[in-house]
């Protein structure tokens, strides 16, 4: 068994040397075919001209490489019946799909998205249809849209507490597309003259049934939500509303501004009405707490005259565990754990798994958290190339993750991008007991 | 009657002399106006060249409107495809398709990477940003040496190299406020747009920051296009391809 282990481990990090070292080779490779193809600037008017419908999107692969930490609570949960050795590779390709017919004044548009994995747990393949409905656009002023959308509320850059009917980003990732709902919305729009130089007005009506946005909330119920928009004094500001019943009402307000020419402040607010927080103790017991939640995110971006770019936030989710609530679910895990080892019965870390799947299992479930990236354009002179560092702190636990990456998109088209990540803190901590210790992966995306 | 003489001399260098004076700020904003109407709409495509002659383009749909407000659509190369940005005077946001709402930017970033950074590629009119300091004359251009109306413009100082009877610039150089050279523009091959538009077509740039690289950006399609304020609002932003 150990020397099963031992070969795995070894195969592991000899295919995470080999695809660290294709991206290296790759630079060099695609800039010399590139530089084989320059030929002299042309500008065909054919190039402009405006077709009824447009197809596009991207392929993209990305093997991935993950360090587990045994120790960890979330690792004794998903791998508690199974030994996958100290390693595990995880290879994805993805499709996204892009396109839209127009006539007169409508628009017919869909994106979808089609995912293959091929990872420890064997193969699997999804098609989402991300976004696909009709916008119908009288005039300049007014766009109706019905069918499934994103709306990307907030001006947050790695949460949106005030999204409240968007689907939650991946701080890791925040730049990745997402799923939509299916909603009815209009979009009014009206220009002044004066402090005021923007109002828009977007009220947004979201079913939720049985096959129709399940995933929303409470089903059989029909929500109706709200953003009013301001350019008010150099600032944007939204002021955003819900309610309905799949979920409490709740209500949010954000801001963006720029204090100089490369210096931009914005903050979001959200008041959740009722909250209910499910948790557990020790013994594994389910509770509720109701209570009125406040989340809140204040942000920076700034860019530096040598092109280096800082985005700072801090985030406050009133939804979230605390440190001790937190604690206590890891507890539970490690009693659930002792308990297979010693009588092989899984069923308490079958409740486990069953609370953390869209509670304690959410990406950053705890109140308090910093983000930090600083991203460096073209440094050396190397255009098209931007490496940059992440930093994610849950300020409760002191526990973190930190990532690097390096960006090329220098090849027309194509975009290359070479990303470690770490995580580290005690144990109990939020990232101290994820599954991984270490990930390390290679992203090629193809747009066409 | 020697006081009468000077008298009448005065006087008519006094009538005359207006004749011959030159108002900056009238000759920038026929300048600005021989550039592009008030209100227009383009086809640009821009290229990046690096030293060693790799090459990078996009294109992009421009709509104007007025001093002050202004919105470009990337409708090439693919990854960009959809992408539009938009400047109301000060005030500018870049819209990713799918990724997320419209963000900030700043008008020294430049969302294409290269010379041309994002004021030169959502040029407002140079009389809306600059004053005129003073105006030369050498042989047969004009020279306007401008000032920012306000810190927040991307170039403290801007020189233009005008030709005398077309009213077009030949060459601008964007200066610090310690008047050390950023970048030149050059324009060059005036091209008959139709509807009275007779302007430069390519605008060449190279930067004293970066040796080597080149900037190009050319027009192929300028009309005269009135459009409502709600265009140039970040609601409107993922719409704009529904204005072509």
């Amino acid at each position: 068994m150990t020397e099963v282990r031992n070969r795995k481990s070894e195969v592991a990090k000899h295919n995470l040397s080999a695809f660290l070292s294709f991206f290296w080779i790759l630079c060099p490779v695609f800039c010399i075919l590139s530089h084989a193809s320059a030929e002299e600037y042309t500008f065909d008017i054919s190039e402009i001209e405006k077709k009824p419908y447009q197809l596009g999107g991207y392929a993209e692969v990305k093997p991935v490489l993950f360090w587990l930490d045994k120790e960890a609570s979330i690792y004794k949960l998903r791998f508690y019946n199974r030994d996958e050795g100290s390693n595990v590779e995880e290879y994805r390709a993805e499709l996204q799909l892009e396109g839209s017919i127009e006539k007169g004044i409508s628009r017919l548009y869909i994106r979808t998205n089609t995912q293959y994995r091929k990872s420890y747990s064997g193969d699997s393949q999804k098609t989402i249809l991300y976004e696909g409905h009709l916008s119908l656009k009288p005039s300049v002023s007014l766009t109706i849209d019905l069918g499934k959308k994103t709306l990307k509320w907030g001006k947050g850059y790695a949460w949106n507490p005030a999204a409240f009917i968007d689907k939650p980003k991946d701080p890791d990732e925040p730049e990745l597309s997402r799923e939509g709902f299916i909603v009815a919305s209009v979009d009014y729009i009206k220009s002044f003259k004066g402090p005021l130089k923007t109002l828009s007005f977007t009220p947004v009506v979201i079913p939720v049934y049985e096959h129709i946005n399940d995933s929303f909330g409470e089903i059989n119920n029909l929500n109706f939500a709200v953003k009013l928009y301001l350019l008010f004094y150099d600032t944007d500001i939204d002021f955003i509303f819900l309610t309905g019943g799949s979920k409490t009402t709740r209500y949010g307000m954000d801001f963006s501004r720029n204090i100089t020419t490369n210096f931009e402040i914005h903050g979001e607010f959200a008041f959740i009405n009722d909250h209910q927080k499910n948790y557990i103790d020790r013994n594994g017991n389910n509770f509720r707490k109701e209570y009125d939640a406040k989340s809140y995110l204040v942000g920076i971006r700034y860019l530096t005259e040598l092109d280096t770019t800082y985005i700072i936030e801090y985030y406050h989710d009133g939804k979230g565990f605390t440190s001790d609530e937190m604690k206590k679910y890891f507890d539970f895990i490690n009693r659930g754990y002792d308990s297979y080892v010693s009588t092989g019965n899984d069923a308490l870390l079958k409740r486990a798994l069953n609370v953390t799947e869209g509670n304690y299992g959410r990406i950053n479930p705890m109140r308090n958290y910093l983000y930090a990236r600083i991203s460096q354009k073209e440094p050396f002179d190397i255009l098209y190339f931007a490496p940059s560092i992440t930093g994610i702190l849950n300020i409760d636990d002191r526990s973190f993750s930190f990532s690097a990456e390096l960006l090329y998109t220098g090849i027309t088209n194509l975009e290359m991008r070479l990303k470690t990540a770490f995580i580290a803190g005690e144990r109990k901590s939020d990232y101290g007991e994820k599954q991984n210790d270490c990930r390390a992966e290679l992203r090629i995306r193809y747009y066409f | 009657m020697k006081k009468a003489l000077l008298f009448c001399f005065i006087l008519t260098l006094v009538i005359v002399m207006p004749v011959y004076a030159i108002d900056g700020t009238e000759l920038l904003k026929q300048i600005d106006r021989n550039l592009n109407p008030e209100s227009f709409e383009s086809y640009r495509k821009l290229i990046n060249i690096e030293p060693d002659g790799r090459k990078k383009e996009y294109t992009l749909f421009t709509v104007k409107k007025g001093l002050d407000k202004v919105a470009a659509l990337f409708l090439a190369p693919a990854s960009e495809k959809g992408r539009s940005t938009l400047r109301l005077g000060d005030n500018m946001w870049l819209y990713i398709p799918n990724v997320g709402k419209p963000i900030r930017i700043t008008s020294l970033q430049s969302v294409v990477g290269g010379v041309f950074n994002n004021s030169d590629i959502l040029q407002l009119e140079y009389a809306a940003e600059y004053n005129v300091e003073k105006v030369k004359e050498k042989g047969n251009e004009y020279i306007l040496h401008l000032k920012a109306k306000t810190k927040t413009v991307a170039y403290d100082r801007i020189q233009i190299w005008a030709d005398k009877n077309k009213k077009l610039p030949a060459k601008i150089e964007c200066l610090t406020e310690k008047n050390l050279l950023i970048k030149t523009l050059y324009f060059k091959e005036v091209k008959d747009f139709g509807g009275g538009i007779v302007r430069p077509s390519v605008i060449e740039t190279d930067s004293s920051l970066y040796k080597g690289y080149k900037s190009v950006m050319i027009y192929a399609k300028i009309k005269k296009r009135n459009f409502k304020n709600e265009v140039f609002t970040l609601t409107f932003m993922p719409n704009i391809e529904s204005l072509r």
